[in-house]
């Protein structure tokens, strides 16, 4: 909310600077976006008069004048030859800097010193709004009370400071001036002042005029109405107008202009219907018909349905109750009789027509905060105050008053829940004063404090509110921090999966692959780039108000995240990429979502420059570092993997990832030009096969026996298959595969795997017998099952 | 040979022995089984028994002396030996390049350096889901439906009362269902609101911290935030409250820390304010607790959720969050130990 300080300074007495006003209202918590002085761009520029004015010597268009610039008398050539000797204008002097951006300096002009030059309104930045006649091409004209010799900021109102405040949400009395200068008042220890409010009723009965119906109490809680008649429009009076062009608006007419002072002085949104457009002296608040049309201030046409609320006569809506008013009973200016409306209307509702019309308005935008009955009253009286001041017509006798009026609460509540909560003690006198500076009457009787909350107040309903208002404006630097002394001891840590996941980037880490973060929402364009399959998009969760199509839908795989980012890795020139994501997948139940899905942890790792074999290294030490596990790798038909390098991990027989070179079609999608590893791991199942109990086992006492074997094979068959031939010999320790051999003497699609197997009986020594027997029964297997041959060596 | 001959054939050959094989072999030569000196002495039986002693002692003389020199020689061929072979062993050592250890993303940085400051003081940490159900996010923490405090906050939703979590905070009533006082809770992860921009992203990390216990005061959440604060941006770094709102405190601040690129003088970054502005916290609301099932008069706890990629941005200088999010290898790389 933009916040001029010469309206604060209407109701409070400021008698601080600006800096230590802004701090102390952040002190209570008023947060201060941004301060502007408005005259920051006006510099240098004085008041003075004219004393003569001569024909320029040598320019027929220039004249040459004397001012006085207050006890100085400088010369000044224009080229105006509106302004007369004795006039008042501002005088931009050496040095100074206009609104425009220009910049004056001595000279001369055609042979004439000119000591700096008039400004006109435009120059200083202004209009009619905040100088009279400031619309008037030219040199500005000023008033005769124009102090000679001053800043012309003082003069046309530009000595004011502008504070843009941000209102918390449960404050939505503090969007006004008058609900900002309570603060500021109780921020320094003022009284504020309440705004005038008196006016005297003429003899013609609001009754008489206007009969209302609230036909929706649900979502009009107040609605109060009161008229002028013999109305005067005209253009209101510069001080109501500058102040309304502080705040961003423009002023219309003395009527228009009233009710918007009154939105930003006391934050009720008014309206004012011209009585001539009001069909048969009734006005009905009632729910739009569903497909009711109607066409209001900006001239559109909008479609209705019954959740909007319309203000109406008998015939037609004359209004959108809250947002804005009807073209059809708009004030003109030869309007003589007008109604002021001032109400509460439900702020869902306004908010939502709002936003389904596409139609906001500084009324709707106050609407939607949400205003309290509290305000209709006192905006209305306001209002009829400023119609009396301005002289703009005759009030009409009594109120029209339809829903409740807001009342001050009483709110009782223990005094030792102060120091429970705060855990600090604050004497019976300071509580009393606090309560008092903020208009709250408290009463502290033994440990009950009785509080007369007021009717404006519609945040404050229990002993914690209460506390709340307490400390801000204690203030929350008089306390000291403390360490849970006086609380029970708790025992902490990280659940078993967490300790997991840092064991896995640990490893991770000491392997050299670094850790991302993605979204885990993208679009289907991207999913297919990430599969050669194409994309189901029902099969996915949906975001319903994505900020765009490409995070819209939740990941159901975590490659395609990590392809794009190698593939913007690569095109950076990044080459060697390590990269890991611990991630998640969402794996709904059914769809559309009934109850909440399940979010799957996984792992996901990619590398360039690495081969096969050292990549899966990598992958099985990860899964390593969970599970000692059965392990066994088989072939997988992921269908993001190349089909001859994809790689299955089964532990203890369950499926926790796979892992392969990506398919050559998806990385050309990605642009990908290099080999490119990626491995999936699901992160549940590992954890699921942790080692959980460990015993030791003992060191073996009796030597091993290690021999080597060269297999002559086809070469589609896989090594591991003849490994485990061996390996699931009993007196085998391990079998490994220690070369790979393929040359023109073995023959086409031939291959010699060399392996080494150690053997060891942990109760003796093996003897050469024991060996041979073991080995005779795994190389017939092998041969049967292979049909790989020993090779002669 | 003649004693002499043997004592001056012997110095000749031992002074050009190159190596230890050699030296070996002469020493079978002179003093071996048959060697020259063992020959010599077997002769003391030709001589007269007079002067059989004398003899027997030149000769014993001369072999003290020969395995004197043999030994010393030894040594001397060991030591030229091993300097060689130090000397050809010698490498460059001067090269400083390494294979890097991959780099922890900062926000993990910043969650973990956090998670473990909180253990430490007895905290568990647990985490929650990131589609949620409104009542969690929202309802539960007193923001019912109309609740204007639903407007601070765009959010993703995926049906009417399914939604992407937009803060944290929303894993507080799951436990506290779960669970009585006292609780020490802290919830690390992500979360999500519709706002894209330098300082704003979709997606961010919050940690939220939850105690719940008899006598937990608002100067309890003071010292806890001071501790985080100094260990995380350093000891000389001030936490000041400014008094805020949300629905599920009361009362509720917003807690800034001095600023630790000018430490408080003002500067750009903090807009010459010398305070940075890192999360929310408060008092548990009462009414949270009573949907909980939690005794409110008995019981008051705190919480606070602290912006994750804010932290990160203050603490390593990030001017833009969309870093964090873009993955850079070579800004990864940076984080790495």
């Amino acid at each position: 909310m933009k916040l001029p300080l010469s309206w604060i300074k209407e109701y409070v007495d400021v008698d601080v600077d600006v800096q230590t006003l802004c701090n102390k209202m952040v002190g209570i918590g008023l947060e201060i976006e941004d301060v502007t002085y408005l005259g920051e761009h006006v510099t240098n520029v004085k008041v003075c008069q004219i004393k003569e004015i001569l024909q320029h010597p040598n320019a027929e268009r220039l004249l040459c004048c004397k001012v006085d610039i207050g006890g100085e008398i400088i010369p000044i050539v224009t080229n105006d030859h509106n302004v007369k000797a004795g006039d008042k204008v501002p005088v931009a002097l050496h040095g100074a800097n206009l609104a425009n951006g220009l910049h004056i300096t001595k000279g001369k002009m055609r042979g004439v010193e000119s000591w700096g030059m008039f400004c006109g309104a435009e120059e200083l930045g202004i209009n009619a709004d905040w100088y009279p006649n400031a619309d008037a091409d030219g040199v500005l004209v000023l008033q005769e009370t124009a102090v000679v010799g001053a800043d012309i900021r003082k003069e046309v109102g530009l000595d004011d400071y502008i504070l843009d405040v941000s209102v918390t949400a449960n404050r939505q009395d503090c969007n006004s001036v008058l609900g900002l200068s309570r603060e500021v008042a109780a921020a320094l220890g003022k009284i504020c002042r309440e705004p005038d409010v008196s006016y005297c009723e003429g003899s013609i009965a609001t009754s008489d005029l206007v009969n209302v119906d609230v036909l929706a109490p649900d979502i009009c809680k107040g609605y109060f109405m009161q008229g002028v008649t013999d109305v005067k429009v005209e253009k209101s009076p510069v001080w109501l107008t500058s102040r309304l062009a502080k705040v961003g608006l423009h002023g219309i007419n003395n009527l228009v202009d009233i009710t918007n002072y009154v939105l930003f002085e006391i934050g009720q949104p008014m309206h004012a219907f011209d009585y001539a457009d009001i069909d048969n002296q009734h006005i009905i608040v009632r729910r739009a018909n569903d497909g009711e049309k109607i066409v209001p201030l900006d001239g559109k046409e909008y479609t209705l349905c019954s959740d909007d609320l319309v203000i109406a006569d008998n015939e037609r809506a004359v209004g959108l109750a809250g947002i804005m008013g009807g073209a059809n009973s708009g004030i003109k200016w030869n309007t003589n009789c007008v109604l002021f409306e001032s109400a509460t209307f439900a702020r869902m509702n306004i908010r939502r027509t709002g936003h389904r019309l596409g139609l906001r308005s500084d009324s709707s935008a106050r609407f939607e905060k949400g205003i309290e009955t509290y305000t209709n009253n006192l905006g209305l009286s306001r209002a009829l105050h400023l119609v009396e001041q301005l002289g703009c017509g005759k009030v009409t006798r009594g109120r029209i008053s339809l829903g409740e009026v807001a009342q001050s609460r009483t709110v009782t509540f223990d005094k030792r829940r102060i120091a429970k909560l705060l855990g600090i003690k604050i004497p019976d006198e300071q509580i009393l004063s606090i309560f008092g500076l903020l208009n709250i009457a408290a009463d502290i009787d033994g440990n009950t404090v009785k509080c007369i909350v007021p009717p404006y107040r519609d945040d404050i309903f229990r002993d914690c509110d209460l506390v709340e208002e307490l400390i801000r404006v204690y203030g929350y630097d008089n306390i000291q921090g403390t360490m849970m002394e006086k609380s029970r001891i708790t025992c902490g840590g990280k659940t078993k999966e967490d300790k997991h996941v840092d064991a896995l980037k640990n490893v991770l880490c000491g392997l050299r692959y670094n850790e991302c973060v993605f979204y885990p929402f993208a679009g289907k364009a991207l999913f297919e780039r990430a599969s050669t399959a194409s994309i189901d998009e029902t099969q996915y969760i949906k975001v319903i108000n994505p900020i765009g199509e490409e995070l819209s839908l939740m990941t159901r795989s975590l490659a395609p995240n990590m392809l794009q980012c190698a593939a913007l890795n690569l095109s950076r020139g990044n080459t060697d990429l390590r990269l890991f994501e611990m991630g998640k997948v969402y794996l709904a139940h059914e769809l559309p979502l009934v109850n909440l899905p399940y979010e799957q942890k996984r792992l996901s790792v990619c590398a360039t420059n690495v081969g096969f074999d050292m990549f899966r290294s990598d992958i099985l030490q990860v899964v390593r570092c969970i599970s000692d596990g059965k392990l066994h790798i088989a072939r997988s038909d992921c269908d993001i993997l190349h089909p001859g390098i994809a790689a299955e991990i089964l532990l203890n027989g369950v499926d926790v990832g796979h892992f392969g070179k990506i398919h050559p079609q998806i990385a050309a999608n990605f642009d990908i030009e290099v080999d490119c590893m990626y491995a999936e791991i699901y992160l549940d199942k590992l954890f699921e096969q942790a080692r959980v109990d460990f015993k030791y086992s003992p060191i073996a006492k009796f030597p091993s026996v290690s021999r080597d074997f060269a297999f002559l094979c086809d070469e589609d068959i896989d090594a591991q298959s003849i490994l485990d031939e061996f390996i699931n010999l009993p007196l085998v320790e391990s079998a490994d595969l220690f070369d790979i051999y393929r040359g023109e003497k073995l023959g086409y699609a031939k291959k010699s795997l060399a392996i080494t197997v150690v053997f060891r009986d942990k109760n003796k020594t093996l003897q050469d017998s024991d060996i041979e027997k073991q080995c005779s029964k795994a190389l017939k297997a092998i041969k049967e099952k292979y049909r790989a041959t020993l090779r002669e060596q | 040979m003649t004693i002499d001959e043997i004592k001056s054939s012997f110095d000749a050959q031992i002074t050009k022995c190159g190596n230890l094989t050699e030296l070996q072999e002469l020493k079978v030569t002179y003093l071996g089984k048959s060697g020259e000196l063992t020959v010599l002495l077997k002769s003391i039986k030709d001589l007269p028994a007079e002067e059989r002693p004398a003899f027997g002692a030149k000769v014993n003389e001369l072999r003290k002396q020969m395995e004197d020199r043999i030994a010393s020689k030894t040594e001397e061929l060991k030591k030229a030996v091993l300097e060689r072979r130090l000397r050809e062993e010698r490498v460059d050592v001067s090269r400083t390049s390494c294979p890097s250890r991959g780099a922890l993303h900062p926000i993990t940085l910043i969650e973990n350096q956090i998670c473990d400051l909180m253990v430490a003081m007895g905290f568990e940490v647990l985490s929650g889901p990131e589609i949620e159900t409104d009542y969690y996010n929202f309802q539960a923490l007193n923001i019912p439906y109309d609740h204007p405090a639903r407007d601070m906050q765009d959010t993703f939703y995926i049906t009417e009362s399914i939604l992407l979590r937009t803060q944290t905070s929303a894993m507080q009533v799951r436990i506290m269902e779960q669970r009585k006082p006292p609780l020490k809770i802290v919830c690390p992860g992500k979360v999500f609101r519709s706002d894209n921009d330098a300082s704003h992203s979709p997606v961010f990390h919050q940690i939220e911290g939850l105690v719940v216990d008899k006598n937990v005061t608002l100067c309890d959440l003071k010292g806890t935030l001071e501790y985080i604060a100094s260990h995380l941006f350093g000891p000389q770094t001030k936490v000041r409250f400014r008094p805020s709102y949300f629905p599920f405190t009361e009362p509720s601040v917003e807690v800034d820390l001095t600023c630790s690129n000018c430490g408080g003088k003002g500067c750009a970054l903090c807009k010459e304010t010398g305070w940075i502005e890192l999360l929310g916290a408060g008092m548990v609301n009462p009414v949270v607790l009573e949907n909980c099932g939690i005794d409110s008069k008995r019981y008051t706890g705190y919480a606070f959720g602290i912006g994750v990629e804010r932290a990160a941005m203050i603490k390593f200088g990030i001017p833009d969050i969309r870093l964090f999010y873009e993955n850079d290898q070579r800004f990864l790389k940076q984080f790495g130990k």
